[in-house]
């Protein structure tokens, strides 16, 4: 990429726009408020809320200097022709033949050879594809062990690649066996071989040995690829497939006669992508064409004019959904399958769209006066509710389970700000807590409240205090315990820090409570209702709360009610990872990913600590901040599922939904509750609460409020 | 010696009062930078429920510090509710029954206040929270005391140093209560709880040295 920052600006009015903090603009742009952006923007790599900050200018203004610059001609974009070829063709296939993904190397740069270009590309293209959990089928032959040889992934964690044919004769050098271990090794995976020939003398040979257990096992390794990679040989006289002793000579004739364009795998495919029968059919060991066309991801990564006929078969056959290839064969193949359109867009330069300028201030609620929000939802909140809750006396701060506190049992207070609905309030209810304190928006309720709820809380077995640990409820729920205690009411107290993302391990006490309150709370609670002592209460609240581990994303900002302002932006492009529940900016800016990365980030820090080992269970809670939908709840339980099934962890118990918010917030959370067998008998202790009904016991399916 | 009249100096409350209310949309948004954006709702909250108690009722500072501080307490929750709150609780229990306040007063004043948020909150100096406003303002005033600056001019002091206090946040790391988990993200703001506690010190002094006689 070209960029030129035009020194003429013709017709620029920025500079009487007044705006503050435009006044001091350093000497060197002149005073043009388009270029310093520019500068700032493509120069020096700033993103745009930097920009702001640093011209003292809002995003909005920033943004449209941007776009304006593009418009008036301050700035060009060029993009070198090779490169504007190739996207353009990988553009095109993907188009064409509905691939899920094209990468197409130029054909500018004939220094090097071919193979390792395709390499370097196709190690490319795999190691944005390749997760965490997956199972990646690898087909032999020179291309594939190129890849191998360039590949380099981040961290992953519980990847296994598997030889997706038996094995060759040793030689010549990229055969099955050294292409899948060169793969297997540079993204540190378990390497599964397929230990027979990838060709036997007789079909009784091939039925005997895919019988074998050992081979049978393999073959099921196989059989749960979720991706595969493969190279295409075509059966022009000078393909390698006529040296590579993978195939007999005679065979290769039969195949050849019958009208064979190419080979995948091991398999031959007529020029329409149809199977073409033959004598080795029967006798080749490894994947066939159906098992391959079932593979969710299908990588091909192939090149060489020679190669268009067969590249083309298997894309018409459907073989194919990943292709990497370059600029030539690609050309090649469009032209041969009728794309004309092709010559006129290379030389045609592709306009920009001029960015839409749209700047919203304040955000919609349903509102009568923002002042009396927390009170009205109160109202609300305890008709709804009426069932399960009553007030404390006159005081709606303070709330008490119907039926729940009695004589000789602990009581349980739990408590906190609003703003988090369904928590505090939700959790209220026999078999669970038994009275909850409630604050204003995303603040602690003050003492007063709190000692209500322990009073009305009391059996006469002391109370157990459970909360997140923020400084401010710290503050009013120790002066509440301190007046409690004074009544003649014991108090012990466990705060809930379940948000491994707010601080490292060492300052494991430091950490905040979030969404994984809702484990926490109901152990506590089952403990409560099975009468058991303050002192084991504590203790088994204790354990659920370090074997509750959470992390947070979220990708917009909540507002208040008060303000209806997002209380601080994410960029476009961005989300905040380690988000806490009350809006307060997460741990650490990064750009937005796919559901499955951001999934599996969270997942790799959950794994880090969580000392699980395969055949042990757990609870997953998916948790939205309150505006994200259900739909990508599920996107996201998805992806746990995969990874905790790839470790061999069970999950006992799932609830997926609005578990514990932040306002309007778009986010979730995960939470995995490392379960033990106690843990697991007082998750499924009945209780009786708004959002959570737990009857009796269940095993092995999700417990539904 | 200066000083100034507790029977009819219950006005300055009301003004710290209207300080708050005025300052609601900014405290709220430095807050919204690194915190949760509460900290002006809340307070102009707190400080409003206070104002309606005390309008009309003529009371003097130490009983309208007493009544903002039971407010502050027992009705606003939060970090906030609990540190305000014991600060004018024990403003109001040391000046209780002082006729005439002198400088001396008023430092025993501030000096009870500032222990009375350390009882119950673990912040030091340069943690970014409202003691970094706070400490350097009661050490100005014992300075300028000790120089025997007149009362007047001591106050005087005490807002400069405050202000100055509130101004050091900005460049500070905050170590405790929510924005202390952002880390270095939290510097370059100025924290909430400090620019607060500027606003009601600026008014609490400018009140008291406006009827110095």
């Amino acid at each position: 990429m070209a960029l030129k920052t035009s020194a003429s600006r013709k017709g620029v009015a920025g500079r009487t726009n007044g705006a503050d903090g435009l006044d001091t603009i350093p000497l060197r742009y002149g005073d043009d408020p388009y270029v310093w952006a520019c500068w700032l923007y493509y120069e020096d790599g700033m993103t745009q809320g930097e920009i702001a900050e640093a011209m003292g200018v809002s995003r909005a203004t920033v943004n449209s200097y941007l776009a304006e610059a593009r418009e008036k001609g301050i700035v060009n974009i060029s993009i070198e022709p090779a490169r504007l070829a190739s996207l353009t063709i990988a553009q095109e296939l993907k188009r064409h033949f509905g691939l899920a993904d094209c990468l197409v190397v130029p054909n500018d740069d004939d220094t090097r050879p071919l193979i390792g270009r395709l390499g370097a590309a196709g190690a490319q293209a795999l190691s944005k594809m390749i997760k965490s959990g997956d199972t990646l089928a690898v087909a032999w032959g020179r291309t594939i062990l190129s890849v191998g040889e360039h590949l380099q992934t981040g961290p992953l964690q519980d990847v296994t690649v598997v030889q997706a044919t038996g094995g060759t004769t040793a030689s010549f050098a990229y055969t099955p066996e050294l292409t899948a271990a060169a793969v297997a090794r540079a993204i540190s995976a378990r390497c599964v071989n397929i230990t027979a020939p990838a060709i036997v003398g007789s079909a009784q040979m091939h039925d005997m040995l895919l019988a074998e257990p050992l081979i049978r096992e393999q073959f099921e390794t196989l059989a749960r690829a979720n991706r595969v990679v493969f190279g295409i040989a075509s059966l022009r006289p000078n393909s390698t497939i006529h040296t590579s002793g993978f195939f007999e000579t005679v065979p290769l004739q039969h195949y050849l006669a019958k009208g064979a364009a190419g080979v995948l795998a091991g398999r031959f495919i007529d020029e329409r992508g149809r199977p073409v029968a033959g004598p080795l059919d029967d006798r080749t060991i490894g994947i066939s064409l159906d098992m391959l066309r079932d593979i969710p991801t299908r990588i091909a990564i192939a090149g060489g004019f020679d190669k268009v006929p067969a590249l083309l078969a298997a894309l018409r056959g459907g073989y194919v959904n990943v292709l990497v290839t370059d600029a030539a064969t690609g050309a090649g193949i469009l032209r041969a399958d009728g794309v004309t359109s092709l010559d006129g867009k290379l030389s045609q330069r592709q306009r920009s769209v001029p960015v839409a300028n749209s700047y919203r201030t304040h955000v919609k609620k349903f509102l009568n006066n923002p002042n009396d929000v927390v009170e009205e939802m109160l109202d609300g909140l305890i008709a709804a509710h009426r069932p399960y809750i009553e007030t404390v006396g006159t005081s709606r701060r303070a709330l008490v389970a119907r039926n729940g506190p009695r004589p000789g049992k602990v009581g349980l207070v739990i408590g906190g700000g609003t703003g988090h609905e369904p928590c505090f309030v939700g959790y209220v209810g026999k078999g669970l807590a038994d009275a909850v304190a409630l604050g204003n928006i995303f603040s602690s309720p003050p003492p007063d409240p709190i000692v209500k709820c322990a009073v009305a809380a009391s059996g006469g077995a002391g109370v157990l205090f459970v909360y997140g640990n923020y400084a401010g409820d710290v503050m009013n729920f120790e002066m509440a315990a301190e007046l409690a205690e004074e009544q003649g009411i014991p108090i012990r107290t466990v705060l809930t820090t379940d948000d491994i993302a707010s601080s490292p391990v060492e300052d494991k006490e430091g950490r905040r409570g979030v969404a994984g309150n809702f484990f926490v709370f109901k152990i506590a609670g089952a403990a409560c209702d099975r009468g058991l002592t303050l002192d084991e209460c504590e203790a088994i609240t204790r354990k659920a709360n370090d074997r509750t581990y959470t992390v947070g994303v979220a990708l917009e900002s909540c507002s208040m009610p008060q303000t209806r302002r997002h209380n601080f932006e994410i960029g476009p492009d961005d989300m905040e990872l380690g988000m806490g529940i009350h809006g307060e900016p997460g741990v650490s800016r990064e750009r937005l990913r796919t559901a499955d990365e951001i999934v599996d980030a969270i997942m790799d820090n959950i794994f880090k600590e969580m000392k699980a080992e395969a055949g042990d269970k757990v609870a997953v809670l998916v948790n939205s901040f309150g505006a994200t939908p259900l739909m990508e709840l599920y996107i996201l339980y998805r992806r746990v599922e995969q990874r905790l099934a790839a470790k061999n962890i069970e999950i006992e118990a799932n609830w997926v939904g609005h578990y514990c918010t932040s306002l309007d917030m778009v986010g979730a959370s995960i939470s995995i509750l490392h379960l033990d067998r106690q843990l697991t008998e007082l998750l499924y202790h009945p209780c009786r609460t708004a959002i959570l009904t737990i009857e009796g016991h269940e095993t092995n399916g999700a417990a539904r409020g | 010696m200066q000083t100034f009249d507790n029977a009819s100096s219950g006005a300055i409350v009301l003004s710290m009062a209207e300080r708050i209310i005025e300052n609601r949309a900014y405290l709220s948004e430095i807050d919204g930078k690194i915190g949760d954006g509460d900290h002006g709702v809340n307070m102009a909250k707190g400080f409003g429920m206070a104002a309606e108690r005390l309008k009309g009722t003529d009371a003097s500072l130490s009983s309208s510090l007493d009544t903002l501080g039971t407010v502050l307490m027992t009705e606003i929750g939060g970090s906030m509710g609990p540190l305000y709150g014991v600060m004018f609780t024990e403003f109001a229990e040391t000046i209780e029954g002082v006729e005439k306040i002198d400088a001396a007063a008023f430092s025993k004043m501030l000096h009870a206040g500032l222990a009375g948020i350390q009882s119950i909150g673990s912040a030091k100096v340069g943690d970014k929270t409202l003691l970094d406003t706070l400490v350097p303002a009661v050490e100005a005033f014992d300075t300028a005391t000790a120089e025997s600056k007149p009362f007047g001019a001591a106050l005087e002091d005490l807002v400069a140093a405050a202000e100055k206090g509130r101004d050091s946040t900005i460049d500070l790391v905050a170590k405790i209560g929510r924005a202390s988990r952002l880390g270095e993200r939290s510097r370059g703001v100025l924290d909430a709880g400090a620019t607060s506690c500027a606003i009601l010190l600026k008014e609490l002094s400018d009140g008291a040295r406006a009827r110095l006689a």
